[in-house]
Order: structure tokens, then C-alpha cells, then sequence
């Protein structure tokens, strides 16, 4: 019984829900279609402004054309009432007229009365006190106004007067309007009742005929208005169009030029643009095309040298101890560090360049992030100790597998733990792992000095320095975070920095389980949790973007 | 390449401008163009011709019981919204309701002189004289009666203070005093019309119809028809209706057609002639061009013929008889200038009945081309001869009584010679059946006057004469009343019209006008006149002199013919348009007493 209570109930709001979201949507729809269509508004917006204009216009019209049949209708009216009243004078005089005379003046005046006739009669005789006059037909005497008695009887005699009225009639026939004239010689009251059913005939005729042309002729300016700006859009569209192909990189885009008229001079313009473009950006390539070769070849050849000095280097430092002077014995310790700081730079120099040529590839592997993180963590464990600080892992209980290539990421891994753990200024490093449906994450917290604003990002450049005053003894590359960076984006992965002054920084990892897929988020917050005040961040900046 | 876009730009606007002028010239009034005919519109008949309304004044307060009466006799005159301003000065009690078709009593002139003959705080007795001049029954019949009014009003003060009528003279039941004039404008005249005693030819009867609203005349027309005839002619025609027929409905009129709804009891009479009587009577009425007829809301078509009539159908039932066809009438009678009678054709007498030379004044042709009746020249005789050519022979009929002499032969359409003997002071009606005895009628209505002259009308059943009435010729009209066997009661003469002060002789026109030959009230000399039967104006017909015209013929859509005696010498005179009433008298041929057959 419930439910049977329920079923229709609930059926009726899921359709009205139904109908609302299609209403959304449809005006959505339109809405959407207003926003992006020149034509649409152009051609809305000259339907509006004509519409009111053509009804302007119309009123107007109708105005002039009521006002002059009811002016003729005037004009005839007052003639026939000059018409009357010179009978009524004639035959009645300013004497007493009996009863018999008054109704045989009528009888003449009656003669074009009636509904085949043109007005109806009201003769009253003012002196007269047991009847009020004679009228024509089924005229009913109320059909003479008030207010046109009253302006007759204060009237001098002899004058006229008119007003618009309505006609009434006994028996069933409607009431009509009507214009009714009325004068006065000596005793004597006449009016006459004009119907003005065919003036208004004329005029709803005349009105539906101006509201027939009225909307023909929007709809025409309305169509006016969609050819011509048909005309102008497609082509402006076919220059967007365009643009967005040159932007997307298509540079051999170009314009098709008709004509002579303004658009076909935009089209060369564009086209002119284009070529100067390509021209420009060809060169520009080219260039760095040369340099990248150029440090590419320059580390590879100084490669040659290095391995021969590596290999002096190594018998010097072997017998460092059997050299009497025991300075020259700290020169070959000191030559040994450095050639191994030039091999390293050397191998991110090629490492980057690679990057940059294009030329490094992704070797991708289904692989658990939380085994990756534990070998990073084993590998630096030495160094974490020397340096006082703890790392603390906080790591799902269920495996966080993705698509990765295990040398780049373990290399972006150990990259951020050294970096953490130089920086970290002996405090606990935390290390989170987490995961979702579409990306994992990797966030590596330490409690150091921080970044300070704008730092966020430049932390990624190449040779970049926290503290320039810093030896370059003690640091890597500079190019570690570069490389990393690069090779997260090779993942289509984020590699993201947040940090505050004495709030120490996080980095964090995050990318796709599927190799190449596109990251929507991240599973790990940027900023660590507590940590984070009302500060907007400025490493949200989307580095990978 | 630039030249030639700026011509064809050129070119635009020059038929643009073209077309902007074009259209300015279109907005005005024609100033020239071909000749466009129009026929003329079609005329009204008059029962709807454009009528006049008093408007009553409802009753003052201040009014005493004098102005109280005067008031309500001037509100009686209107029928708006069924008398209501009259009843307004009617005390509660009064159940005074006139209706559509109320008694009159026509008075000559508006009763200026109500005066109070007895009155007391909150009673009073107003009496009224005037001069009645006759009354319109409920039928609407009109009956003259002159003579003094001489009326009572009795009226009480109300509650309120104000004067009311309490008592109307006579009865609650009477009717309306009013003038001649508001008779004449609340009131038409219109023709009902019912079968004669051959069930086949109509008779027309008119009857005073108040004219409350245009729109209501149909069905008021319709149900006075639905009521029978009028006292004058009950008994003389019948009527189709069976007993009890009503309008279910008032008649409905859409775009010329009127649909007649009658009650079940019409299902027992006769579509047919209960569709001619209907046509007939509204025929007179210019919006109704066609009709249908329906029987307790099924609509019922007579024989031969479509739902919707045509008003202009059942001519074959013509009160006239059968007209001729167009443009071809019946050709007259005369006695040509030796005696003969002759066929007048193209105002000349052609003979055809030679051998009674000089023998037979005012030859009357039987409709049926058998025979002939005349008088003796000295109307003492009625002579009759068969057959109407040659020199047949000639019996006498009748002969007079002595100082008695004969009106001229009148033949109806069924063949029955009627012809009446009349003295100073009495008069006989003498009827001859065809093949018969002329044997007298047993009731004549006219017994104890002199009668100049005698027509039955071509529906046989009126019959229209000139008698002397207070030593004035006057013409009346009598209707023919068939009584079981052959009886015969021709009576209920009623004066047609009160203009002419004299009457020499008369004829039928139509059904509905008399041509009569006669002396206007101002006139000093006899001239032919068309005498409405429905009592409204003469009009007098034609122009020029006419010498002593002494006989009138007349038949429908035939010329009038007139014998008349100038200087001396006998001739028939007819007008040169006939068609034109003020068409000039000319006299081409010489002869004498015309006469139609039919």
C-alpha cells in the first residue's frame, strides 16, 4: 500500500527532475550558444530593436490613420446634423410643435436611419413633459451621453457639440460604439448616433495588415542581419580557426585570399604574420638546436681527457701517502674529490642535454612505489645518520603500483632525500606515499630552513643555489632537481615544491599509474598538513603544466 | 572594374527610388480609371422601413394624479421592454400587461385635458374625453368606430406619497389609448395570409402589428400567422396550421435565411401550403430572402423542392391568381366606338364580338373566355352571351326592380358572376354559379344601402364596393363567407380609407391596392387614384387631364385603363409609362367601358 502510495509519487518527481535537468540543459545549451555566436546575438538584437521600432512605428501609424476617419466621420456628422437642425427649424420654427408636427419632422428625419443607414436619430423636444423625445429604430435614448446633455443645455443656442459614445440598443442587439453629434435650436434637442462598426472594421483590418507587414519585415531584417553577418563571421571563424592551428604549432597554417575587400586584407596580414613566424621560430630552433649540440658534444669530448686524468688522478691519489710532502698529498685527495664532482656534473650535463634533445626515452615497468622508496631510503641511510637526521615513512598497507621507469624515479627519490637530508638541518625527514585511483604520490617533508617566496620554482632551475654563499663543495650538481624534474614530466607525472621560511619545504612527486595518461591530481596534498596556513602557495604553481 | 561597380550602384538606388514613388503613388484616391456599374439596392418593403420609438419619461415625484395620467397615456405609446416606464405608473395591484399584440383604441389627437373630478388626501377619479376614432382589436384588427371618449382613471397615493393608477377605465384586461399618430408609428400594418375556400389561391389579411424591435418583427409576424385569422376574415379562409401549432422557438435569422421552428402539432398539417402561407407573409420582410422550416426541431422540406425556400417560391398561390408571364399581360375588353366589343391591342380595338352592336354596356369577359356579361344601357338589366366571339346570343339574366338599377358584372376566378342590385335605399347581391340560376345571397351586409359598385377580388373571397354612407360615396371592403351548402354571407364591410370624398367606380390592381376612380378631399375633379387596402395613403396616379372619367380597369402588371367622356366623344385612356405612376394620361383610342378578364 506504501509503496504502491509511493511508486507514482516518487516516478512523478524523478520525471520532474528529468524535465528540469533536460530545461538546464537546453538553456545551458542556449546560453552557451549566445556566448560563443556573434551571429545569434546580431541577429537577436536587431529582431529586438526592429520589433520595438516597427511597433513604434505601427502605433504611429494607426494613430494617423484612426485619427483621419474619425475626423472625415466628424466632418460628415456635422454636416448632417447643420442638415437636421435646418429641417427641424423649417418645420417646427421656434414655435410650440404639438405632438403631431414634432413626429412627422421625425418621420422625415428617420427616412436614412437605421442598421442599412448610416446613424440614428434622437429628436426631444425641452419643453415637453410626459415624454422625452422620439429616437429611430431600437435606439435607446441612453445611448446619448450625459455629459453631452449637460454641455448642450449650458451651451448658447445654436451651437453643436460631439463625443464618442456608446450605442445601445433594446431587443438583443449589442452595443456598438458610436460618435453622436447633438444641437439645439430654440426647443428642440437633435442628435445624431453614428455606428462606427465599419471604421472600425477599416481599422482592425488596417491594424492586422500593419502587424502582418510589421512581422514580415523584422523577420526580413532579421534574415538581412544573418546573411550579412554570415557573411563577415565565416571568415573572421576561418581566421580564428587559423590562429588556433598556428598556436597548437601547425606553422605552415595559412589563410585563403579572396577578393580585395577588408577580410581578404586580414588574410594576408595573417598570412604575412605567419610566414614571419615560422621564419622567426625556424631560426630560433635552429639555434638551439646548435647549442644543444654544442654542450652535448663539448661534455662528450671532454669525456676523452677526463677518463686519462681520472686514470693519473687515481695512481696519484693511490700514492698519495709515499709523496714526501705531505701537501702535495692533499692536492691529490683534493684533484681526486673534484674529478669525481666534474664526472658527475659531466654525466647530468649529457643527462640533461639528452632532455633536452628530446632524445631520453621511458623504459616503463609496473612497479610498487613503496618498495622504490625503501631502496632510496636503505641507499641514503648512511648519509641521513651522518647528518643527525631520522626519516620517518609513512607508507598505505597496500601496494601503490604504477607505471614508472625504476632508474628515473629512484634517481628523482634520492635526489629529494639528499636534498632533504642537506637541508634538513638534522630534523626528522617524513617520507608519505599514497595513492589513488588514477596517480600515486610521493611527498618528502624536512624541517630545515625552508624556501622563501618565489623560491618554490626556482628551485628547478639549472645551477640554482639556495645559498649562494654556500661552497660548491658541499652541494651536488645543481642540476639534480632539473633533471628530476624533466624526467617526472617524461612520466607526465608533477614534481612540486612547497616551503616556508623556518617551516622547513615538501617536495612532492605525483604521477599517473598508466604511463602517459593524463594527471588530474594528486593524492598527496601539496602543502603538508598543519603546516600550511592561510598563505596561498606560490609553489601551486603547476609545474607541470 | 570600379566605374563599373559605381553604375550598377547607381543603378540600385535608382529603382529603389523608382519603387519608393511607385508606392507613394499607390496611397492615393484614384483620379481616374474605368466606369464601374452598381446595381441599385434592392428597395425595403416597408413593413421594415426605418421606424420611429417614443421615449417615455418615467413618473415624477411631484406629480399630481392629472400629470399621473397624462404621463401614463404618453408611456403607453411605448412597447420598449414590454411597457415597463407605463407600468411604473401603475399601483402594485394592477395587473395591467398590453403585450405585443394589445387592444387599441385609437384616438384622434393626444388627450390634453385630464381633469380630476373628485379627490380626496389619498384618492382621486381623473376622467379623459377625447374623440375615438375606432380600435385595433387583439387580433389587430382594425374597426372604425367614431365617437366621443369619455374615460375614467381612478388613483391612490401610495405609501411613499406619490400618486399611482389604481384604476384603468374599463378593465384590467383593455388596452392602450393612443392617438392616430402613435398608432401610426408604434404600429405597421402587414399582410397574413390564408387560403381561400379553393385551398389553392391566398388571401391576404391585414393586421395592425406593434413594431416593438426590429429584430423581434419576424417571429411576431410569424406567430400572429400561427394565430389565424382576424374576426373579419375568420370563417372566409382557412389556414394550414393545424390547431395548435406554436413557434418553438423565436424565428432565427443568419444572412438572409430564417428558420422557422414550429411544435409537433404542425406535423398534421400540410407542408405545403403551411410552407406557401409562411413564404407569403415573409416575403414581406427585406431580410428574409430564403427560409427553412422545421417541424419540433427537424427540418422538413415540401415536395420538389430544398430545405431552404426561397421566400419568392409558391407564386403558384398568388392571391393575384396565376400571373402572367413576364412582360406578357391578359389584353383588355372594350366596347369599341359602334357597339362592338373589342380585344384592345396596341391602343387599338381590334372586334371581336360584332353582332351586339350598341346592346351591352359594361362588358365583363369571364376568366375563362366562355362568356360575356353585361348591362342593359340603362343598367336595369343583366345581359349575357356566349360565346365571346361572332354575334352570339344574348339572354337577359336579371332584370331590376323598378327604380332599381345594376352595379357592373364582377367575375371571380372560379367562373361566378356577381352583380348587385341596388336602390337609393336597399341593395341585393345577386350571384350566378357557372352553369346556374343567379339566385340573391342569403346575407348581404350592405342590404340597407345604395351600392355604386361591386368587385370580388381575384382571391374570391374579398370583395371591395363603393357604397353611398351618409350620402358619401365610400369605398369598403366586405369578405365572402361560403356557409354550408351554397349559402352565401358577404359582409363585415369595413371603409378602407377616409380620403376620398368621392367615388365613381373601382378595380383591383393587386391584391393589395385598389384603383379607384374618385374625388380627393380638396379635389374638384374625379381622378384615378391607387388605394392601398391596408389603409394607408392614396396616391394619385398619373398626370394631365382626363376629361369625365367615368370607368376603371385594372389588373396586375397591366396598364390602369380609364373610360372616360371628353367633350362629347368616348375614349380609353392609359398612361404613356405604365410602369411610372406620374407618367402623363394619353387617350389613343376611342372607346369605351374597359375591362380584364382575369
Amino acid at each position: 500500500m506504501r509503496t504502491g502510495m509511493r511508486g507514482p509519487k516518487r516516478f512523478a518527481r524523478r520525471g520532474l527532475g528529468a524535465v528540469r535537468r533536460v530545461l538546464r540543459g537546453a538553456v545551458g545549451a542556449v546560453y552557451l550558444r549566445w556566448r560563443r555566436s556573434i551571429q545569434l546575438r546580431v541577429v537577436t538584437s536587431t529582431l529586438f530593436i526592429s520589433a520595438i521600432v516597427v511597433a513604434i512605428l505601427g502605433a504611429f501609424l494607426m494613430q494617423q490613420v484612426s485619427s483621419a476617419l474619425m475626423d472625415g466621420k466628424v466632418k460628415a456628422a456635422r454636416l448632417q446634423l447643420d442638415d437636421g437642425l435646418a429641417q427641424v427649424q423649417r418645420d417646427l420654427g421656434n414655435s410650440t410643435g404639438d405632438g403631431s408636427r414634432l413626429n412627422s419632422t421625425i418621420d422625415r428625419l428617420k427616412s436614412r436611419s437605421g442598421p442599412s443607414g448610416l446613424y440614428e436619430v434622437y429628436i426631444r423636444d425641452t419643453t415637453e413633459q410626459y415624454f422625452d423625445g422620439y429616437t429611430t429604430n431600437e435606439l435607446r435614448q441612453e445611448s446619448v451621453p450625459k455629459r453631452l446633455r449637460q454641455e448642450l443645455k449650458n451651451a448658447p443656442a445654436g451651437s453643436r457639440a460631439y463625443t464618442y459614445g456608446k450605442l445601445s440598443y433594446i431587443g438583443g442587439r449589442p452595443d456598438e460604439r458610436g460618435l453622436i453629434v447633438g444641437g439645439r435650436t430654440g426647443q428642440f434637442e437633435l442628435y445624431y448616433l453614428f455606428p462606427l462598426t465599419q471604421e472600425q472594421q477599416t481599422l482592425t483590418n488596417v491594424s492586422r495588415s500593419l502587424a502582418g507587414v510589421g512581422i514580415v519585415l523584422v523577420l526580413l531584417l532579421a534574415a538581412i542581419a544573418s546573411l550579412v553577418t554570415r557573411q563577415v563571421v565565416i571568415p573572421v571563424r576561418l581566421a580564428a580557426q587559423g590562429a588556433q592551428r598556428l598556436a597548437a604549432g601547425r606553422l605552415e597554417e595559412r589563410m585563403r585570399v579572396r577578393g580585395e575587400d577588408d577580410l581578404a586584407r586580414l588574410a594576408r596580414s595573417f598570412n604575412d604574420m605567419a610566414a614571419n613566424l615560422q621564419e622567426k621560430i625556424g631560426e630560433l630552433e635552429d639555434l638551439s638546436q646548435v647549442q644543444r649540440q654544442f654542450v652535448s658534444d663539448v661534455s662528450h669530448e671532454l669525456r676523452t681527457p677526463l677518463t686519462t686524468i681520472r686514470i693519473a688522478a687515481d695512481m696519484l691519489y693511490e700514492y698519495r701517502d709515499t709523496f714526501d710532502d705531505p701537501a702535495v698529498g692533499r692536492s691529490a685527495e683534493l684533484l681526486q674529490s673534484q674529478l669525481e664532482r666534474f664526472e658527475s656534473l659531466l654525466a647530468d650535463l649529457l643527462e640533461i642535454s639528452r632532455h633536452d634533445a628530446g632524445a631520453a626515452t621511458l623504459d616503463a615497468e609496473s612497479l610498487d612505489m613503496r618498495d622504490l622508496v625503501l631502496r632510496v631510503v636503505g641507499d641514503i641511510q648512511g648519509l641521513s645518520e651522518r647528518k643527525g637526521s631520522k626519516v620517518v615513512l609513512q607508507l598505505p598497507g597496500e601496494p601503490c603500483m604504477a607505471e614508472v621507469d625504476r632508474r628515473r624515479v629512484e634517481r628523482i627519490l634520492r635526489n629529494l632525500l639528499v636534498n632533504a637530508v642537506e637541508h634538513g638541518e638534522g630534523e626528522d625527514i617524513i617520507i608519505s606515499v599514497a595513492a589513488d585511483r588514477d596517480a600515486v604520490a610521493v611527498a618528502v617533508r624536512d624541517h630545515g630552513v625552508g624556501l622563501k617566496p618565489g623560491e618554490g620554482q626556482m628551485v628547478f632551475d639549472r645551477f640554482w643555489r639556495a645559498d649562494p654563499a654556500r661552497a660548491r663543495t658541499t652541494g651536488g650538481t645543481g642540476l639534480g632537481l632539473s633533471i628530476s624534474r624533466e624526467d617526472a614530466q617524461l612520466h607526465g607525472g608533477w614534481l612540486q615544491a612547497w616551503g616556508e621560511p623556518g617551516a622547513g619545504s615538501q617536495f612532492r612527486l605525483s604521477l599517473p599509474r598508466v604511463a602517459g595518461a593524463e594527471l588530474r591530481g594528486s593524492p598527496l596534498p601539496l602543502v603538508p598538513p598543519g603546516a600550511g596556513d592561510a598563505r596561498p602557495l606560490f609553489a601551486e604553481l603547476e609545474a607541470g603544466e | 572594374m570600379s566605374a563599373c561597380a559605381g553604375t550598377r550602384r547607381f543603378t540600385r538606388l535608382l529603382a529603389l527610388a523608382a519603387l519608393v514613388f511607385g508606392a507613394a503613388g499607390c496611397a492615393n484616391v484614384p483620379s481616374g480609371g474605368q466606369v464601374l456599374s452598381g446595381r441599385p439596392a434592392e428597395r425595403a418593403e416597408r413593413v421594415d422601413d426605418p421606424y420611429v420609438r417614443l421615449i417615455p419619461v418615467k413618473p415624477r415625484p411631484g406629480w399630481g394624479p392629472a400629470e399621473i395620467v397624462s404621463g401614463f397615456l404618453a408611456a403607453s405609446a411605448s412597447f420598449d421592454d414590454g411597457h415597463k416606464v407605463a407600468k411604473m405608473y401603475l399601483g402594485g395591484q394592477t395587473s395591467w400587461n398590453p403585450g405585443l399584440r394589445p387592444s387599441v383604441t385609437v384616438l384622434a389627437s393626444r388627450v390634453t385635458d385630464p381633469h380630476v373630478v373628485k379627490a380626496t388626501a389619498d384618492q382621486a377619479t381623473v376622467r379623459i374625453t377625447g374623440e375615438e376614432l375606432g380600435t385595433i382589436t387583439a387580433d389587430g384588427q382594425y374597426t372604425a368606430s367614431p365617437r366621443e371618449l369619455d374615460a375614467t382613471f381612478q388613483l391612490a397615493k401610495t405609501p411613499q406619497g406619490v400618486w399611482r393608477i389604481t384604476g384603468l377605465p374599463g378593465d384590467e384586461k383593455s388596452g392602450l389609448l393612443l392617438t392616430k399618430d402613435d398608432v401610426e408609428r408604434a404600429m405597421r400594418t402587414v399582410n397574413l395570409f390564408f387560403f381561400a375556400p379553393d385551398r389553392h389561391t391566398l388571401v391576404p389579411n391585414g393586421i395592425f402589428l406593434p413594431v416593438a424591435n426590429r429584430e423581434a418583427l419576424p417571429t411576431q409576424l410569424v406567430q400572429a400567422l400561427l394565430a389565424g385569422p382576424t374576426s373579419w376574415l375568420a370563417g372566409a379562409v382557412d389556414s394550414a396550421f393545424p390547431k395548435g401549432t406554436r413557434l418553438r422557438r423565436s424565428v432565427q435569422i443568419d444572412k438572409d435565411v430564417a428558420i422557422v421552428d414550429l411544435s409537433k402539432e404542425a406535423r398534421g398539417g400540410d407542408i405545403d401550403r403551411m410552407s406557401a402561407q409562411l413564404s407569403w407573409t415573409m416575403r414581406q420582410l427585406s431580410e428574409i430572402k430564403q427560409w427553412r422550416l422545421r417541424i419540433d426541431g427537424e427540418t422538413v422540406a415540401p415536395d420538389d423542392m430544398d430545405a431552404t425556400q426561397f421566400v419568392s417560391a409558391w407564386d403558384g398561390n398568388s392571391p393575384d391568381g396565376q400571373m402572367p408571364d413576364d412582360g406578357v399581360h391578359q389584353s383588355a375588353y372594350v366596347v369599341g366606338p359602334s357597339g362592338f366589343l373589342g380585344n384592345l391591342q396596341d391602343d387599338r380595338a381590334q372586334p371581336v364580338v360584332t353582332g351586339l352592336a350598341g346592346r351591352l354596356s359594361r362588358p365583363a369577359v369571364a376568366p375563362g373566355y366562355e362568356e360575356v356579361a353585361g348591362l342593359s344601357a340603362d343598367a336595369s338589366q343583366v345581359l349575357l352571351a356566349a360565346p365571346v366571339t361572332g354575334a352570339p346570343t344574348l339572354h337577359v339574366l336579371l332584370t331590376a326592380h323598378k327604380g332599381a338599377r345594376f352595379t357592373a358584372p364582377s367575375w371571380s376566378h372560379d367562373g361566378t358572376l356577381w352583380v348587385v342590385e341596388s336602390r337609393k335605399d336597399a341593395s341585393w347581391l345577386w350571384v350566378r354559379r357557372p352553369g346556374k340560376a343567379p339566385v340573391r345571397a342569403a346575407h348581404w351586409g350592405l342590404g340597407g344601402r345604395e351600392v355604386l359598385a361591386f368587385r370580388v377580388a381575384r382571391d374570391g373571397v374579398r370583395a371591395a364596393v363603393i357604397a353611398r354612407v351618409d350620402d358619401r360615396p365610400q369605398v369598403q371592403l366586405g369578405r365572402i363567407v361560403r356557409g354550408p351548402g351554397d349559402s352565401l354571407d358577404v359582409g363585415s364591410f369595413l371603409p378602407v380609407s377616409s380620403e376620398l370624398q368621392d367615388a365613381v367606380d373601382l378595380a383591383w390592381r393587386d391584391y393589395g391596392t385598389l384603383a379607384v376612380l374618385g374625388r380627393a378631399k380638396r379635389d374638384s375633379q374625379t381622378l384615378p387614384f391607387l388605394m392601398p387596402i391596408s389603409g394607408s395613403a392614396i396616391t394619385s396616379l398619373g398626370v394631365g387631364s382626363l376629361g369625365e372619367p367615368r370607368t376603371i380597369a385594372a389588373a396586375p402588371g397591366a396598364p390602369i385603363l380609364i373610360g372616360t367622356r371628353s367633350s362629347g366623344r368616348d375614349q380609353i385612356c392609359r398612361q404613356r409609362s405604365p410602369s411610372n405612376s406620374y407618367s402623363p394620361w394619353i387617350c389613343p383610342t376611342p372607346g369605351k367601358d374597359p375591362g380584364y378578364p382575369r
